[in-house]
C-alpha cells in the first residue's frame, strides 16, 4: 500500500505466518484429540492465508486475497464435514481420540 | 506505529496460537483459537485487506468456531466445573471490561467530525477504516476492486464453491443424522 509513512516489512509477516504454521504443526502432532487436531489444521490454513495476503501487498495485487476468499469457503465446507465424522466416529467409538479411530489401518 | 500494532498483536496471536495447542481442555483451545483469528484480522486490516478482516470474524471467528463450540459441547468432553473464587474475580473484570469498551466506542463515535456523508459506492470496512484515520479516499474503492477481481477473473471458481458448499451441506446432514442400526 503506498502512501503508508512507515510499513511494516512483508518478512514480518511472512514470519509471523510461518510461526503460526509451526504451532498449527506441532498440535497436529502433538495432541491426540481429533477436536485439537482439527484447530490446529484451521491455524495452519489462517497461516498461509496469512501469507497470501502479505504476498499480494508485496505485489500490489488483490489476486492472493481472492484466494484467501476461497480457502475460506473451502474451510468452512471442511470444517462441516470433518466436525460430522468426529460426531459420527464419537457416536460408535465414545470417544474422540484418534488412537481409538484407526479401525481403518490396513 | 503500525509496526507497534503489528508487534502486540502478533505477540497475541504467537501466545495464544501456543496456548491452544497446549491446552488439555478443547474449550479453552477453542477459544484461544478465537483469540488468534481476531489477531489475524488485525493483522489484515493493517495489510489493508479490510473486507478479508470483516470475513474472518464473521466465518471464522463467527460461523466456524461457533460450530466447532457446538460440537465441543455436545460430545461433552470433559468441562471443568468453574471455580468459584476465579468467578468472584472475573465479574468485576469483566464488568470493567465492558464499562471501558462502551466508553472507548462513545469516545471513538464522538470523536470523529470527518464523517459528512458517505462517499458513493462505499460499504462498511472502508468507512469503519476512515474512522481509524488510516484511509483517504484513494483507498475507498477497494472491497470494490476485489469484487471486481473475483467476479470477472474468478468467477468460475466462485460458482464452483456454491457447488462445494452445497455438497459440505448435503454431506455433514447425511453424516451426522442419527441412524437406528449405528452400533
Amino acid at each position: 500500500m503506498p502512501g503508508f509513512p512507515e510499513v511494516v516489512p512483508t518478512e514480518a509477516y511472512l514470519g509471523l505466518s510461518a510461526v503460526l504454521f509451526g504451532i498449527g504443526a506441532l498440535g497436529v502432532v502433538l495432541r491426540k484429540s481429533a477436536l485439537t487436531m482439527f484447530m490446529s489444521i484451521e491455524l495452519m490454513l489462517n497461516a498461509v492465508n496469512l501469507s497470501l495476503v502479505a504476498f499480494g501487498r508485496q505485489f500490489g495485487r488483490l489476486d492472493g486475497q481472492v484466494i484467501v476468499f476461497f480457502v475460506m469457503a473451502v474451510a468452512a465446507a471442511e470444517v462441516a464435514v470433518g466436525l460430522a465424522i468426529i460426531v459420527d466416529i464419537y457416536r460408535s467409538r465414545r470417544s474422540v481420540d484418534i488412537d481409538d479411530a484407526s479401525w481403518l489401518r490396513g | 506505529m503500525e509496526f507497534l500494532i503489528f508487534s502486540a498483536v502478533a505477540a497475541i496471536a504467537i501466545a495464544a496460537g501456543l496456548l491452544m495447542v497446549l491446552q488439555r481442555n478443547a474449550m479453552y483451545s477453542a477459544l484461544f483459537l478465537v483469540v488468534v483469528f481476531f489477531c489475524l484480522a488485525v493483522i489484515y486490516i493493517l495489510l489493508g485487506a479490510y473486507f478479508l478482516a470483516v470475513v474472518q470474524v464473521a466465518v471464522y471467528a463467527g460461523a466456524i468456531m461457533v460450530l466447532m463450540l457446538f460440537v465441543i459441547m455436545l460430545l461433552n468432553v470433559a468441562w471443568p466445573e468453574p471455580d468459584d473464587r476465579v468467578l468472584g474475580l472475573l465479574r468485576p473484570l469483566g464488568a470493567t471490561a465492558a464499562v471501558t469498551f462502551a466508553m472507548l466506542m462513545a469516545w471513538a463515535l464522538a470523536g470523529t467530525p470527518g464523517l459528512p456523508s458517505p462517499l458513493p459506492g462505499t460499504s462498511l470496512p472502508v468507512g469503519a477504516a476512515m474512522t481509524l484515520g488510516r484511509v483517504g479516499e484513494a483507498q475507498a474503492g477497494h472491497v470494490q476492486e476485489v469484487a471486481v477481481t473475483l467476479f470477472s477473473k474468478y468467477l468460475l471458481p466462485f460458482e464452483l464453491v456454491s457447488i462445494l458448499l452445497l455438497a459440505a451441506i448435503l454431506g455433514a446432514s447425511v453424516l451426522a443424522r442419527k441412524r437406528p442400526d449405528h452400533a
